[in-house]
């Protein structure tokens, strides 16, 4: 029996600790287990006992890339339950926070961590190198997510202002202008990106998938909506533990999320986004589409890279328009009584759709809490991206099969937040 | 006008990821009375690109791991960015979110805008989440921040002169 284990160094890039097992005899996976996500399940337990006003301060922390998310599904669950009514302008300050999120974590995995694997390079450093105008224009783009979630939500390592109710304090107009010819400029690059993201020598991974996103008769969802998939499922974040449910997988700490009737994994993410709310992208979002050659309905994850490219265009866009229209919250925050009851919210993360639950005692303390992150509910559908594609390209290196299955991991962008370091791929060839 | 820019990474919930922020926060009243000196905190390594344009020196302070234990836990490391950035060495550095200081800097150096870039990572022995920093990290973070002043004031003093 061969045994070979190879090492990659550069999954660092995939964010976080974890590893691929790959066991094959003959040609066939007699063993294949990804194990690259830890879910926030010390956060879970430390949000017990505490009041739901701090929830906002807690819950940001578990993710350094998507902080805004975590708060967002957080307040909005809270206010429901409590019946708050936020100042006039909040969901349109809410939705533009959420906007630089989009546009930070979009252009940092497009640019930084997809697009060299897309073009057989080492790293970004080597396309820093290689195409300088093209990686400072990413960074430019990149730099206007991270000022806008920094003018909004406070200039700290997480954003402090949002709040249940409202937030603590909502900038001014003038502070929010500067950024318009600064989105005007950034849209202006976005349908020579997708011309780019077009010639970017792709593989395919044709298959069937239930992919799953917020839905919104207005808008493009974001923080509010409810939820479809594209096997024509309906269901609101309350009910979303009667239709999603994780399974503890076998020789690992992983759960899976799978669809309660069909036992089924399914698919979220800007993909299913794009596949569900075809018809709520904005002008440019949706020749950045086109351009980029990606027609709806399009299952096959590695279009995620062009759905990412078109969500940059929709919120620079989306931005542009909250901008314009901008009036300050007055005052910033509700007043906000608490009471009883279980609080329930998803809204779309980067990555995907994002669920909590908390459950409140009379006097506001959190008494359970549950956080479903996008990168959970996608981990066995990676898993099945992966079985599908590998037979194709068994016949690979060790090195290019790695490679290639760091493409297949990363269409999701996956996201172990709380953990750190190095991903192992193990190849067992026998 | 800031000049030289110090920066801590990391993540407060990690154990000993969280050590470049914590010795940084320790250092900062003592940074901040440096002239021309400024203190930032960052939780993702790739905000360190765009803290790099505009001073003229930087101070990075995060925690790093080396492969199979090559380091003791609390060890502090020093390196300063050449040409081509960070020794590559280092890119154990710490990084829960995709690209890690050495990926950072690196960047940076690529596109020609690297100031003088001095690195001080601390080696960590667990960072799991919920967890505080052991105490051969804790036992080396004033040493640790002693060593960040010292980088500064060196850099306040002989950049730009």
């Amino acid at each position: 029996m061969t045994h070979r284990t190879v090492e990659v160094p550069v999954i660092a890039r995939v964010e976080g600790e974890g590893a691929l097992h790959l066991k094959v005899r003959d040609e066939d996976i007699q063993d294949l287990r990804l194990e690259i996500y830890e879910p926030p399940r010390f956060f879970e337990a430390f949000l017990v006992g505490r009041h739901f006003s701090e929830v906002p301060d807690i819950v940001p922390r578990i993710c350094g890339i998507c902080p805004v998310a975590y708060q967002m599904s957080a307040i909005y669950g809270l206010e429901r339950l409590f019946g708050v009514e936020v100042p006039a302008g909040t969901h349109e300050l809410r939705r533009l926070l959420y906007c630089g999120e989009w546009i930070e974590s979009h252009v940092l995995h497009v640019f930084l961590l997809a697009a060299p694997d897309f073009l057989g390079l080492h790293d970004a450093i080597e396309l820093a190198k290689t195409q300088p105008d093209l990686v400072k224009t990413a960074l430019g783009i990149k730099r206007i997510g991270n000022d806008l979630m920094e003018v909004i939500g406070g200039r700290e390592i997480h954003p402090v202002s949002p709040r249940v109710g409202g937030f603590s304090k909502a900038p001014r107009k003038r502070d929010l202008e500067p950024f318009l010819p600064r989105l005007e400029w950034a849209l202006a690059q976005m349908p020579g990106i997708a011309d780019l993201v077009a010639t970017l020598p792709k593989p395919e991974l044709p298959r069937p998938a239930e992919m799953v996103a917020l839905v919104h008769p207005d808008e493009y969802a974001i923080n509010e909506g409810d939820l479809a998939s594209t096997s024509g499922r309906k269901f609101t974040a309350a009910s979303f533990e009667e239709v999603s449910r994780e399974v503890h997988v076998e020789h690992s700490n992983a759960l899976h999320s799978v669809m309660i009737d069909t036992e089924t994994p399914y698919f979220v993410g800007p993909l299913a986004r794009v596949n569900l709310n075809a018809r709520r992208l904005t002008p440019v979002a949706r020749e950045c589409a086109e351009r980029s050659g990606l027609h709806v309905p399009e299952s096959d994850p590695f279009f995620s890279m062009a759905a990412r490219v078109a969500e940059v265009a929709l919120a620079i866009e989306e931005s542009i328009r909250l901008i314009s229209d901008y009036v300050p919250p007055e005052p910033p925050m509700a007043e906000v009584e608490p009471r009883a009851g279980r609080a329930t919210w998803v809204t779309e993360a980067p990555r995907g759709i994002l669920y909590h639950r908390y459950d409140v005692e009379e006097d506001g303390t959190i008494h359970a809490a549950k956080l479903v992150p996008p990168t959970a509910q996608n981990l066995r559908h990676m898993e099945e991206d992966l079985r599908t594609f590998i037979p194709g390209v068994l016949d690979r290196s060790d090195e290019e099969l790695t490679r290639l299955c760091e493409m297949v991991v990363r269409n999701y962008d996956p996201c172990i937040s709380c953990a750190t370091h190095f991903l192992r791929l193990d190849i067992e060839r026998t | 006008m800031t000049r030289v820019r110090v920066i801590g990474c990391g993540n407060l919930d990690a154990g000993d990821d969280a050590a470049g922020l914590v010795a940084v926060g320790e250092a900062r009243a003592a940074l901040e009375a440096i002239p021309g000196v400024e203190v930032v905190e960052a939780a993702m390594p790739l905000a360190v690109v765009h803290l790099l344009e505009g001073v003229d020196g930087a101070v990075v302070v995060d925690a790093v791991r080396a492969p199979r234990g090559g380091r003791a836990p609390g060890a502090l490391v020093r390196a300063e960015a050449g040409p081509g950035g960070l020794p590559a060495a280092l890119r154990s550095s710490l990084s829960s979110h995709g690209l890690g200081i050495v990926e950072a800097v690196g960047l940076a150096a690529a596109l020609g805008e690297t100031p003088r870039v001095v690195f001080l990572g601390i080696e960590a022995a667990e960072v799991t989440a919920g967890r505080g920093l052991s105490p051969a990290v804790q036992a080396a973070i004033p040493v640790l921040a002693g060593q960040i002043v010292a980088e500064a004031k060196a850099l306040a003093g002989t950049v730009g002169s």
